[in-house]
C-alpha cells in the first residue's frame, strides 16, 4: 500500500511535498510515509544542527514573571485557555501524544533512543551549568538526569582547547542546588598540542577504539569517589550508545553527555540517524532550496531541484511548509520592512514597525515581540490567504514560522514542529 | 590633587600636572573613556570643518592636530580626509570654504571630483566638488588609557569605579570630596588642596555639588560601524552641519555619524532605529554604498553644550574660544575647584593645559606644562583595543598552543591572560565587561553570541569567577552590545539574534532567574 515517488524522464511524481528538512519537516516526512504516502523531502538539514537533540514540548509561560510547568501537559491547558491563537490552541492531547510516540518510535529505529516521563518535564545540564527542562530527553543525556536527582557525586569534565565548554563554570554554578559536584580539565589524546578543538572533530577521534582506550586512561586517575561523569557530547556520531556503554564499562561509573553549542554533535547525530533511516521510507531527500513554487490546475505544486548535475520537476498534490523562521529562511523582510514569508509570500501576522520588534533588555521575561510574527493558519494548519481562507486547499505550513508561538521562551521547539507537522500530515491523508 | 573624570581631557589633565611634578588622584565613577571619549567618532579634526562658524577653533584643532600627530603618533591612524559636496549641496557654501580655511590657516588642497571619486571610489558619482585636508583618525581608547599610564609612572594614582557624590566645603573651600566605590557601594573621602572637574556631560552635576551652577543642555549624537571598512580617508559632507556628514575609516570599519538629538537626561544613552534610518538615508547621498553595507553596532555619546557662555569670560577664568569651556568658579565663591568642559578630542590636550595652569599655578607651581613637548610614551594597556592587533599577533605565532575566544576578532585565551594581568595589577576585578573593554571581544560580526559565554567558560575555569557571578555578567556583557545592535537589526541581522537567543534562552535559560 505504500506509493513510491514516481519518475517519468526528469518529472518527479509524489502526493506529498515537504519544503525543509528541520525539525518540523522531518517529523512531517516520517508522518506522511507512515501513513504510505509517497513524499519527496527539500532542504538543507542544517539549522538542526544546532539542537541540543532534545525534544521540548512546553514548560513556560512567558510574561512580567515566568511561570513554568513541571508537567507540560498542565503547561499547555492555562497557555492555551490565555492564548486562544496558540498553534497548541488547534491540537487534542491525543494528537501531542500520538505526534511524539510517532516521531521517536521513528528515530528509535534509527538508532536514537529518547526517555520520556509523560507527566513531567527532565532536567538536563546545560553548558552554562543551568538545568534545562525538557519533555523527551536523549539517553546520553538522561543519565545526567537521573545522576543529579539522585544526588549523585558528579564529576565534570572539560577539555583543553575546547571553548565554550567548562566544566568548573558548570560546576560552580550548579554547586547551590547540588554541593557534590566536581570539575577537572583534561587534555584529549593525540590533540594535546593543538590549540582550537571541535566536537566533531574529537568525535570522530573517538570512533577509533585506541584514542577511546587512551582517553579512558586520561580519565582514570581522576574518577575516584564521584558515582556519575558528565562529558561534552563527544561520543560518537553513530555508534554513541556502544561508546557510552564502553566508557561506563571501563570506568565503573555512569557516564553522561552534556550538549554543546553549535554545531553541536547531538544535533548532528539527529540529522545522520535521520537521513541515514529515510532509505527504509518513500522518503526521496534532496538538501538543496527551492526558490519558485508554481501552483498547478488541478491544485497541486510544482517546482524544481537539483541532484548533481541532473534537473528535476517535482510534481506534488499536497505541500508541507517547514521553512522555518529567519534563521531556516522561511521568513525575511521585504523592501517596506515588513516581515514576510519567503516561498509564496503569504500573509504574516505583523507584530509593529521594527522599532518595535525587540524589547531593550535582551532577556526581557515577556519574550520579544517580533517571535511571535509568523503564518496564521486554520485548525488543520492550512496558512490563510489575505481572504481569512486557506491559501491553497492543499498547502499546509509547519513548525516555527507558525505565529502566535515563542518557542525559544515557552521551551516548545520541538514540540510545536512534531505536534503542527502531525495534525497537518492528518488532516492532508484523509484528503488523498 | 583630585581630578574628577577619566576621559581624554581627565586623564590628560591627570598626566600635565604628574608632569609638573604634582601629586594627583584620578577617579571615574565607571572607565577610562566611559563617557564621551569612549563613544565618538574618533576624528582628529584638521579644522577645516569649523571655518565657517568658529576661526578660532578652527586654528585650534589645526594646532593640536599637529602636535598630536608628532607627539602621540601610536594614537593616530593619518589618513588624511576629503571635504565633497554632491549635486543637491548648497554652491555658495562651497565656494566659500577654500577661502575661509586659507583666512584661519588650514591647509586645504583643490581636487577634481573625477580625482576624489580615484582615490575613494566610494564617493556618489554626482560628486562637484572636493578638497584635501589634513583630518586623521584617533584611536581615543589608547590616548586616554596611555595618558592614564604615563600619569602614573610619574605619580599620580588612577581610581575607576569611584563615583563623586559630594563636596565637604568650608566657607567657599572644598575639603574633600565625598566618594563611593560603584562595585562595593563603599563611601569614602579624599581630600585635597585642588580639584579639576572634567566630567564632560556631567560638569553641571558635579559643579551642582559644590554649590555652583552651570547651564548645559546635552545632544545626543549617534554613529553607525560598518562591517567591513569602505574608505581610506576620513570623508566630510561639505555642506551646514547635518545628519550623517562624516565617514571616518579605522582598522577594519568605518563610521558614520553622526545625529544630534537634544535630550535633557543622561541615564539611558542609546541609539534608537530612527537615528539609525536617518544616518543610513542622509549618509548613503555621499557615499552610496551605505544604503547597502551592513552594519555591526551603533553607539550613541553626548555633547555636552554650556549655555551661559557669558560666565566663562569673566576674570581670570577666560576661555580663549568659544570651542571648550573652563571656568575657575571665582565667581561662585568657591576657590579651589576648576571646571573644563566641552571642546573636542582634538583639543583636550589643549584643554588639560589650560586647567592644570590654573590649579598649578593655585598651588605655587610654577613648572612649565611639557604635554606640548613630550611625546606620550606608548603603553601596553591600550595594545588589544586596536583593531587588527589580535588577529597579527594570533597568526605570527602559530607555533604558540593557543585557544580563540573570540573568532571575530581573533582574541585568543593568551590575550584574555594579558589582560586580566593588568587589570589585576590595577586592583580591578577582571570582569566580563572590564576585558571587553580593554579588547576587542565581542566587537565583531558576531557582537558577543559566541565569545562572551567563552570568555566566562575561560574566566571559571582560571578560578576569576566563582559562584553563579559570571551569568550575570554575560547577561549584562549581551545587554551591552545588544544596546547597540537591537536599532540595527532590519533583515539579515534577524538570523544572528535568532540564533542568539535559541542558545541564551532556548538551551540555557538564561532569562530565567
Ligand atoms: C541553537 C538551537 C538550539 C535548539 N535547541 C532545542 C532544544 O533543546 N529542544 C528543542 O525542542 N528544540 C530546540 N531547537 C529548535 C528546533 O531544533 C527547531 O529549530 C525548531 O523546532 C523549529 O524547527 P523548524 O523545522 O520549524 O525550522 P528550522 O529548523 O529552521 O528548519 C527550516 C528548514 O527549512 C529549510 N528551508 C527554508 N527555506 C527553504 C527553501 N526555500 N527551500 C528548501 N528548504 C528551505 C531550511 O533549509 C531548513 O531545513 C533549537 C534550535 C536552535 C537554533
Ligand atoms: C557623538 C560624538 C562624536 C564626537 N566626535 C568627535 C570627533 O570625531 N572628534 C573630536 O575631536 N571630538 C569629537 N567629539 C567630542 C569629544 O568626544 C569630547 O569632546 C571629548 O571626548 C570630551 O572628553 P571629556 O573627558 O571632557 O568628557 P568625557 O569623555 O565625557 O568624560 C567625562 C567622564 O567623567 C566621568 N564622570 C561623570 N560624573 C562623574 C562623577 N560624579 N564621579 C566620577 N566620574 C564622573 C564619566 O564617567 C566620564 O568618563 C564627539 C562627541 C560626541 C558626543
Amino acid at each position: 500500500m505504500n506509493a513510491a515517488v514516481t519518475q517519468t524522464g526528469n518529472t518527479l511524481n509524489c502526493q506529498v511535498a515537504v519544503i525543509g528538512s528541520g525539525m518540523a519537516g522531518m517529523a512531517a516526512a516520517i508522518f506522511a510515509a507512515n501513513r504510505g504516502l509517497s513524499v519527496v523531502q527539500v532542504g538543507k538539514p542544517s539549522e538542526i544542527s544546532f539542537s541540543s537533540g532534545c525534544l521540548d514540548l512546553f514548560s513556560t509561560i512567558p510574561g512580567e514573571t515566568l511561570r513554568s510547568f513541571d508537567n507540560p501537559f498542565e503547561g499547555i491547558d492555562v497557555l492555551t485557555a490565555e492564548q486562544p491563537c496558540h498553534p497548541y490552541a488547534k491540537v487534542s492531547r491525543d494528537e501531542i501524544v500520538q505526534g511524539f510516540e510517532e516521531f521517536t518510535a521513528f528515530m528509535n529505529a534509527a538508532g536514537i533512543r529518547y526517555h520520556c516521563t509523560p507527566q513531567s518535564n527532565q532536567k538536563i545540564v546545560t553548558p552554562a551549568g543551568t538545568l534545562k527542562s525538557s519533555w523527551c530527553v536523549p539517553s546520553a543525556m538522561y543519565a545526567g538526569t537521573r545522576a543529579l536527582a539522585e544526588k549523585k557525586r558528579i564529576l565534570i569534565v572539560d577539555i583543553r582547547g575546547l571553548k565554550g565548554f567548562g566544566a568548573r563554570q558548570m560546576a560552580q554554578n550548579l554547586k547551590a542546588a547540588h554541593p557534590c559536584m566536581g570539575s577537572i580539565t583534561v587534555e584529549f589524546p593525540g590533540r594535546e598540542k593543538s590549540g582550537d578543538l571541535m566536537c566533531e572533530r574529537l568525535t570522530w577521534d573517538l570512533e577509533a577504539p585506541d584514542v577511546l582506550k587512551r582517553f579512558i586512561k586520561v580519565l582514570r586517575p581522576h574518577v575516584a569517589g564521584y558515582d556519575a561523569i558528565g562529558l561534552p557530547a563527544i561520543l560518537g556520531i553513530y555508534r554513541f550508545e556502544e561508546l557510552r556503554t564502553k566508557m561506563e564499562k571501563a570506568l565503573g561509573t555512569t557516564v553522561f553527555e552534556i550538549p554543546t553549542l553549535a554545531p553541536s554533535v547531538t544535533g548532528l547525530r539527529t540529522k545522520e540517524a535521520y537521513i541515514g533511516h529515510l532509505g527504509n521510507t518513500s522518503v526521496r531527500h534532496f538538501p538543496v532550496s527551492v526558490k519558485d513554487i508554481q501552483t498547478g490546475k488541478n491544485g497541486g505544486f510544482c517546482f524544481e531541484v537539483t541532484e548533481g548535475f541532473q534537473n528535476f520537476e517535482v510534481n506534488a498534490e499536497r505541500m508541507i511548509l517547514a521553512t522555518g523562521r529567519f534563521l531556516g529562511k522561511g521568513l525575511g523582510v521585504n523592501d517596506t520592512g515588513a516581515i514576510r514569508e519567503m516561498l509564496f509570500d503569504l500573509p504574516v501576522v505583523q507584530t509593529g514597525h521594527r522599532s518595535q520588534w525587540f524589547d531593550r533588555d535582551f532577556f526581557n521575561k515577556k519574550g520579544h515581540a517580533v517571535n511571535r510574527a509568523g503564518l496564521e493558519t486554520d485548525v488543520v494548519f492550512r496558512p490563510l490567504g489575505r481572504d481569512k481562507k486557506p491559501f491553497a486547499e492543499g498547502l499546509y505550513a509547519a513548525g516555527s514560522v507558525l505565529a502566535h508561538q515563542d518557542w525559544k521562551r515557552e521551551k516548545s521547539g520541538a514540540g510545536i514542529s512534531i505536534v503542527s507537522a502531525y495534525k497537518a500530515v492528518a488532516h492532508l491523508a484523509e484528503t488523498l | 590633587m583630585l581630578v574628577i573624570g577619566g576621559g581624554a581631557t581627565g586623564t590628560g589633565v591627570a598626566r600635565d600636572l604628574a608632569l609638573r611634578g604634582i601629586d594627583c588622584i584620578l577617579i571615574d565613577q565607571k572607565d577610562i573613556n566611559s563617557g564621551a571619549s569612549g563613544a565618538n567618532h574618533g576624528l582628529l579634526h584638521s579644522g577645516a570643518r569649523y571655518v565657517f562658524k568658529d576661526g578660532e577653533a578652527a586654528a585650534e584643532c589645526h594646532r593640536e592636530n599637529q602636535l598630536l600627530k608628532r607627539l602621540a603618533p601610536h594614537c593616530i591612524e593619518d589618513t588624511g580626509g576629503l571635504f565633497v559636496a554632491v549635486e543637491k549641496d548648497d554652491d555658495d557654501y562651497v565656494a566659500r570654504f577654500p577661502e575661509l580655511c586659507r583666512k584661519f590657516g588650514i591647509p586645504v588642497a583643490d581636487l577634481t571630483p573625477e580625482a576624489a571619486r580615484q582615490i575613494e571610489p566610494c564617493l556618489a558619482k554626482d560628486l562637484k566638488a572636493a578638497f584635501a585636508v589634513q583630518d586623521a583618525v584617533i584611536d581615543p581608547f589608547m590616548l586616554s588609557l596611555d595618558n592614564a599610564a604615563d600619569a602614573m609612572a610619574n605619580g599620580a594614582t588612577v581610581l575607576r569605579n569611584v563615583r563623586l557624590t559630594g563636596f565637604d566645603t568650608d566657607n567657599g573651600k572644598i575639603l574633600a570630596a565625598r566618594v563611593e566605590h560603584r562595585r562595593t557601594g563603599k563611601p569614602f573621602t579624599i581630600s585635597a588642596g585642588q580639584f579639576v572637574n572634567a566630567t564632560g556631560a556631567w560638569a553641571n552635576s558635579v559643579a551642582t555639588m559644590a554649590g555652583a551652577n552651570i547651564s548645559m543642555s546635552y545632544s545626543k549624537g549617534s554613529l553607525l560601524i560598518t562591517q567591513t571598512r569602505i574608505n581610506e580617508r576620513v570623508i566630510n559632507r561639505l555642506r551646514p552641519a547635518s545628519d550623517a556628514d562624516i565617514l571616518v575609516p579605522g582598522g577594519t570599519v568605518s563610521i558614520i555619524g553622526t545625529t544630534s538629538l537634544e535630550i535633557d537626561n543622561l541615564d539611558d544613552i542609546r541609539p534608537t532605529t530612527a537615528e539609525v534610518d536617518a544616518i543610513i538615508r542622509e549618509g548613503a547621498d555621499m557615499v552610496p554604498e551605505l544604503a547597502r553595507a551592513r552594519y555591526i553596532r551603533a553607539y550613541a555619546g553626548v555633547r555636552p553644550l554650556v549655555r551661559d557662555l557669558a560666565g566663562t569670560s569673566g576674570s581670570g577664568g577666560r576661555s580663549i574660544s568659544r570651542n571648550y569651556t573652563l571656568k575657575t568658579h571665582s565667581e561662585d565663591n568657591i576657590e579651589n575647584l576648576v571646571t573644563i568642559t566641552g571642546g573636542k578630542l582634538t583639543t583636550f590636550r589643549l584643554m588639560a593645559q589650560k586647567a592644570a595652569d590654573i590649579v598649578a599655578k593655585r598651588m605655587g607651581n610654577t613648572k612649565p606644562c611639557l604635554t606640548d613637548k613630550e611625546h606620550l610614551p606608548a603603553s601596553a594597556k591600550g595594545e588589544w583595543t586596536e583593531p587588527g592587533k589580535s588577529p597579527r599577533v594570533w597568526m605570527s605565532n602559530p607555533e604558540r598552543r593557543d585557544t580563540l575566544i573570540c573568532e571575530c576578532e581573533m582574541v585568543s585565551e593568551y590575550m584574555v591572560d594579558e589582560i586580566v594581568r593588568s587589570l589585576k595589577d590595577e586592583g580591578a576585578q577582571p570582569t566580563l565587561e572590564e576585558i571587553g573593554r580593554r579588547s576587542r571581544i565581542g566587537k565583531g560580526p558576531c557582537q558577543g553570541t559566541f565569545c562572551s559565554f567563552r570568555l566566562a567558560a575561560y574566566l571559571y575555569r582560571k578560578g576569576e569567577l566563582i559562584d553563579d557571578q559570571g551569568m550575570d555578567q554575560v547577561r549584562d556583557f549581551v545587554n551591552g552590545r545588544w544596546k547597540g545592535f537591537r536599532p540595527l537589526v532590519r533583515d539579515r541581522e534577524l538570523m544572528r539574534v535568532e540564533l542568539q537567543e535559541s542558545f541564551l534562552c532556548a538551551l540555557f535559560g538564561m532569562e530565567e532567574d
